[in-house]
């Protein structure tokens, strides 16, 4: 149904009642014109009045015609039909005589039906004063049986080639047999041409054959496309339907996303209280502040210390990852400088760079590079791909940082010769707990989260992270971020 | 002998308030203790301390500032210049932690607190002892 309660199949039989009445102004146009020529260069002794009267007709029938047609959709009427069975099997096509309860449909139908039963009439009656029988245009009558097969049932395309067929042979055998005057064509035409019977038998008889031959292969192939329509309308109502279906099933995925990462984060915050505590209760025994500790004793809590601290980094991390994860960057974030976050963070690991012999060195463009974020969640992003690309990297090896512009967007890429990650790993690298195989064996104490976190914070952003690596040989992260004033700023969640 | 000077923390965790406590005095001061906002409040009026600790506190995160807030809007000088230093953990939000002094985006002077000095947890206690002395100190000769 559409907006108005009407069918689309009876839309489409409306739109093309509304074509062929477009189409019977070229036929009054047409007719007027061939008239005009007939008058001046063939010089016929038609009788001129009676055909242009009967063009009046056709004129006037069509003007009236367009302004009925004008209501059709102004006030299309649905409900229930009341009509008789027979009617509607009589007029509707095959899906809408199925489907039934379409009263607009009942009404286009009559109407296409009464036109086409005029247009028949008057026709005929056109031929019979230019002509009849001699007139080559009474083939003309097959169009009208092709028009009904697409608008109408194959019964009434039927009855309609019949029509037809009664019409002429009324003409022609009337004129034939004395009872109706025949104005002949003259010129070439046999003058009494009309008056043999085996030829005028002859000329109605392929005509019939013709009319009815039209009226099935039309009816059939408009009875095929009308099926086809169908199908279709049930094919994109289904659809429809499953993409609804699909939209709601995504729409809980996402939910249940923002609720896990909303778990995570109440789980993290209760943990960090306890856990602060107890490492402030560790150091205050560390530095002897209730006595000095026994040797044993003192390496105890200084295990312990480091513990609670990585458990405290633990929970910083899921903190981060899972604020990454839950809140989309919207505009009133804070203006952060790139450049400055880079080369901050740079600074930082340079005491670490030192210590482990790797070089490290930073780009960065001239121009400032302003992107709308997250401070937080940024640096981490910086601070971890640094961070791991100097853990990873052997002694004398080297760590780059570039920072560029690239259109739109702020490309950050940290390239190391460090110990790379096997392809095996690579799909997973981002996944939260996750650790390459060669990465425990060189560092035991990592979270597996660090990489999570980049990925998190720049789809956060509304950017994207990539990572290329050969084991042995190093590997290069590539991170790209919106620059402010880009356009589509944060990912909608 | 000066008195040693006097030190009021305000947390709602007790075991870490017991080791400051025993931190605190261990670094020669005299400590007072209270466990939420309206008691220190009151240990505030009734005491005058002359360095305040103060937790951010839970279970809102900002029982801590809301403390501050009243305290500084006081009409006694008192109020206005005793020294608060500030435990927190980091919070969501960056511009919560209103250092002042130090710009976090496009947050407005206006909206710093009015706090010295932030710890962040987990509290390491030579740092703390340092910092009492050094904001103690500043105190002294305004």
């Amino acid at each position: 149904m559409n907006k108005n309660g009407v069918l689309p199949a009876t839309e489409e039989l409306i739109e093309r009642i509304g074509w062929l009445i477009r189409l019977r102004w070229v036929a009054v146009v047409g007719v007027a014109l061939f008239l005009e020529v007939a008058r001046r260069v063939f010089v016929v002794r038609l009788p001129l009045g009676s055909l242009y009267a009967s063009l009046a007709a056709l004129a006037i029938y069509n003007l009236v015609l367009t302004l009925v047609f004008r209501r059709f959709g102004e006030r299309p009427s649905s409900g229930v039909v009341q009509s008789r069975g027979v009617l509607r099997w009589f007029l509707l096509p095959a899906p809408l005589e199925s489907l039934g309860h379409d009263r607009e449909a009942l009404r286009a139908a009559v109407f296409a039906n009464v036109q086409i039963t005029v247009d028949l009439v008057l026709l005929a009656v056109i031929l019979h004063f230019a002509g009849g029988i001699e007139n080559p245009f009474l083939l003309f009558f097959v169009f009208h049986v092709i028009i009904a097969s697409i608008l109408l049932s194959r019964q009434a395309t039927y009855a309609h080639a019949t029509l037809g067929l009664v019409l002429i042979s009324t003409v022609a055998l009337g004129e034939c047999w004395g009872a109706l005057a025949h104005y002949p064509l003259g010129g070439a035409w046999r003058p009494d041409a009309y008056l043999d019977p085996v030829l005028v038998g002859a000329q109605l008889s392929v005509l019939g054959a013709t009319l009815y031959l039209a009226a099935y292969m039309g009816s059939t192939i408009a009875s095929h496309l009308r099926r086809r329509e169908r199908e279709v309308v049930l094919l994109s109502g289904d659809l429809q339907r499953e993409a609804e279906k699909l939209a709601a099933a995504y729409e809980q995925v996402s939910r249940t996303e923002r609720a896990k990462s909303q778990y995570m984060r109440k789980v993290a915050h209760e943990l960090r209280g306890p856990l602060g505590t107890i490492q402030t209760a560790l150091k205050v025994l560390l530095q002897g502040l209730v006595g000095e500790l026994p040797d044993g004793a003192r390496d105890l809590v200084a295990r312990s210390e480091r513990r609670a601290g990585e458990l405290a980094e633990l929970t910083h991390s899921l903190l981060v990852l899972s604020r990454a994860r839950e809140a989309a960057v919207g505009g009133e974030a804070a203006e952060v400088e790139l450049g400055e976050f880079v080369a901050g963070a740079v600074a930082e690991a340079q005491d670490e760079a030192e210590r482990t012999g790797v070089s490290l060195t930073v780009a960065r463009p001239p121009e400032p590079l302003l992107m709308r974020g997250d401070r937080e969640g940024l640096l981490q992003l910086v601070g971890n791909l640094v961070g791991n690309a100097l853990h990873y990297t052997p002694r004398g090896g080297r760590v780059t940082v570039s920072l560029a512009r690239a259109g739109e967007r702020a490309r950050l890429q940290v390239e190391d010769s460090g110990i790379g990650i096997p392809a095996a790993d690579l799909p997973r690298i981002f996944d939260e707990f996750f650790r390459a195989s060669n990465a425990r064996e060189r560092r035991t104490d990592g979270t597996g989260l660090g990489l999570a976190i980049v990925n998190a914070v720049a789809v956060q952003h509304g950017g994207s992270v990539h990572v290329e690596s050969e084991v042995g040989r190093g590997t290069r992260f590539t991170v790209e971020l919106p620059l402010a004033g880009a356009g589509a700023q944060g990912p909608a969640r | 002998m000066t008195t040693p000077a006097k030190i009021l923390i305000v947390d709602d965790d007790l075991d870490l308030v017991a080791m400051l406590q025993l931190v605190l005095e261990r670094g020669g001061y005299t400590v007072t203790t209270a466990n939420d906002a309206a008691h220190g409040l009151r240990k505030v009026e009734s005491e005058r301390p002359d360095l305040i600790v103060l937790d951010v506190m839970m279970p809102d995160g900002d029982e801590g500032f809301q403390m501050v807030a009243k305290l500084r809007e006081e009409s006694e000088p008192y109020f206005a210049v005793v020294p608060i230093i500030m435990l927190t953990a980091i919070h969501h939000r960056t511009d919560l932690r209103f250092y002042p002094g130090h710009g976090v985006g496009t947050q407005p002077t206006a909206g710093y607190l009015q706090v010295q000095e932030f710890l962040d947890k987990p509290i390491d206690p030579a740092r703390l002892v340092e910092r009492v002395k050094r904001e103690l100190g500043k105190a002294k000769k305004t």
